[in-house]
């Protein structure tokens, strides 16, 4: 195994990583609706914090699944991916719980070994093969979303941005031609 | 008016967008503010205050099966105002609230605090290393809960590390402290019913914290809680009052509340609670500097969770029943 990544990208951005995790409610045009406010606070969702990943760089990555570990305390999803010098580098990422991603639809029969997906992600920012996933992009063209805390899942306009990114050739949201 | 899966809709997307100082929830979709609600007076302990709120109940309500409040089914945190007493100005670039801590807590969450701040983690986290929630965190640590209510007990559950609190219903405590020579991560739990509200005495608990972002508690804390079913305009929840009483942290008893929600999306697709492991398959340690880092496939120490038991000799010995080699013919 070797660490395919770039290390320039995990210049020393140790930004606090806590999720807003007080909000209030608020009525909303007369009605009787208060605002319902999701938290933000997915890092309570978790049983440790997470300032291991850098939360302001995403990357994404495609290989093939090595195991699916829908295992408590998070869920980590392996695949092998070929890095530059045609070598295979096996990354680990990391998602949710299973009670919280059976939510969502995810069980332990999403990803099957030998499945070829895209994964979004933050990084680690000790520059290993592995982060926190965001979305996950199946062959069919399918996205899912795994994650716990660490990344953009929840930004509603991700996706799209990935897929303007993905179709210039992209892969990580330091590269300069990465405009939001 | 709006359909209400419109007005969750809505509300989902309100909350997308907006991001407003604090007030009192987290965890979830909670809706209205939930407001604490202090006790009458104030008292010196979790016992005076039980004993008071025992005695205006006239010795508490005695249900049978057929009476009994029933809070079946899987619920969700939904929101409490656990940060509130100790932090002014929200989680980012708050400060620690002052004079509310005794000055030793109040010093050792100070750094806490700073941790949190400067390093984006406080170096020790118990649940990292698969120590239980303990109490009082349990009271807002998500997942789901169970709350299963018999005549003489009810039992709390978090699938969260298989974490169940045990309410002995007319009953005294038991000195967990004497019988077992330590106490418990749980502690010792009786409680009274005063109609459709369950009053609760907790004691004997094990020092602990809230959260990684909160102070620490220790072997003194005590609490006093009220748990009742509410309607709300959105949807019901059981909301907790808690008062909780530590004299080596707290200058004085402080108040909190925390709310749970019914999981119907789960109950739907018929989830079902299940053992939680961790220590088997967290890779999560802590590493030289004192920060929370990963093992990797490949490093030592890795701990591959659908990998091969001790017993890698026989067939099915793996806990990946969908990816078997030998049923596989691999």
């Amino acid at each position: 195994m070797k660490n395919s990544m770039d290390n320039n990208f995990y210049e020393a951005r140790k930004e606090m990583f806590i999720q807003r995790s007080n909000v209030k409610s608020k009525s909303l045009i007369g009605l009787v609706l208060s605002s319902f406010l999701f938290t933000l606070s997915s890092g309570a969702l978790a049983h440790h914090s997470f300032s291991m990943f850098d939360p302001d760089t995403e990357m994404v990555v495609t290989g093939k699944v090595v195991r699916w570990a829908f295992n408590n305390p998070h869920a980590w999803l392996y695949i092998n991916v070929e890095d530059d010098n045609g070598e295979m580098v096996e990354w680990g990422f990391e998602g949710g719980a299973p009670p919280s991603l059976v939510r969502a639809g995810i069980t332990g029969r999403t990803y099957v070994p030998g499945d070829e997906i895209t994964v979004m992600f933050s990084p680690l920012v000790d520059g290993r093969p592995g982060g926190a996933m965001c979305w996950v992009l199946a062959a069919d063209g399918e996205y899912k979303k795994p994650a716990d805390g660490g990344c953009g899942a929840r930004d509603p306009e991700n996706i799209s941005r990935w897929e303007k990114w993905m179709e210039m050739g992209i892969s990580t949201s330091k590269d300069p031609r990465a405009e939001r | 008016m709006l359909h209400s899966r419109s007005r969750l809709l809505l509300a989902c997307t309100m909350g997308w967008l907006v991001t407003i100082p604090a007030i009192a929830q987290i965890n979830g979709f909670t809706g209205q503010v939930l407001e604490v609600v202090p006790p009458d007076r104030e008292f010196a302990t979790s016992d005076e205050h039980y004993q008071y709120l025992l005695e205006k109940a006239n010795g508490g309500t005695k249900h049978t099966f057929e009476t009994l409040p029933r809070w079946d089914g899987l619920w969700y945190t939904a929101g409490n105002n656990h940060m509130d007493p100790f932090i002014e100005g929200g989680m980012r670039g708050g400060k620690v609230r002052e004079g509310v801590l005794t000055p030793a807590y109040e010093t050792a969450y100070k750094e806490r605090w700073r941790q949190l701040q400067e390093e984006g983690q406080v170096r020790y986290d118990r649940l990292t290393h698969c120590e239980p929630a303990g109490m009082p965190r349990w009271l807002l640590e998500p997942y789901n809960h169970e709350f299963i209510n018999l005549p003489h007990e009810s039992w709390f559950i978090n699938d969260f590390a298989n974490s169940i609190r045990r309410i002995y219903i007319n009953q005294e405590h038991t000195n967990l402290a004497e019988m077992n020579g330590a106490h418990s991560w749980y502690g010792d739990t009786i409680g009274f019913w005063d109609g459709d509200k369950l009053i609760t005495n907790t004691k004997y608990l094990m020092p602990a914290d809230f959260t990684r972002w909160s102070p620490m508690t220790s072997n003194q804390l005590e609490l006093v809680e009220t748990w009742e079913l509410k309607e709300f305009e959105d949807f019901d929840r059981l909301v907790v009052q808690v008062t909780m009483y530590d004299k080596h942290a707290f200058v004085k008893p402080i108040n909190f509340v925390y709310a749970f929600r019914r999981a119907d999306d789960l109950d739907e697709i018929g989830y079902r609670v299940q053992h939680w492991q961790c220590e088997e398959s967290s890779n999560s340690y802590l590493d030289e500097n004192g920060m929370t880092n990963f093992y990797l496939p490949g490093e030592p120490g890795y701990k591959d969770p659908r990998g091969a038991t001790l017993f890698p000799e026989l067939p099915g010995q793996t806990p990946d029943p969908f990816n078997d080699p030998v049923l596989n013919g691999e």
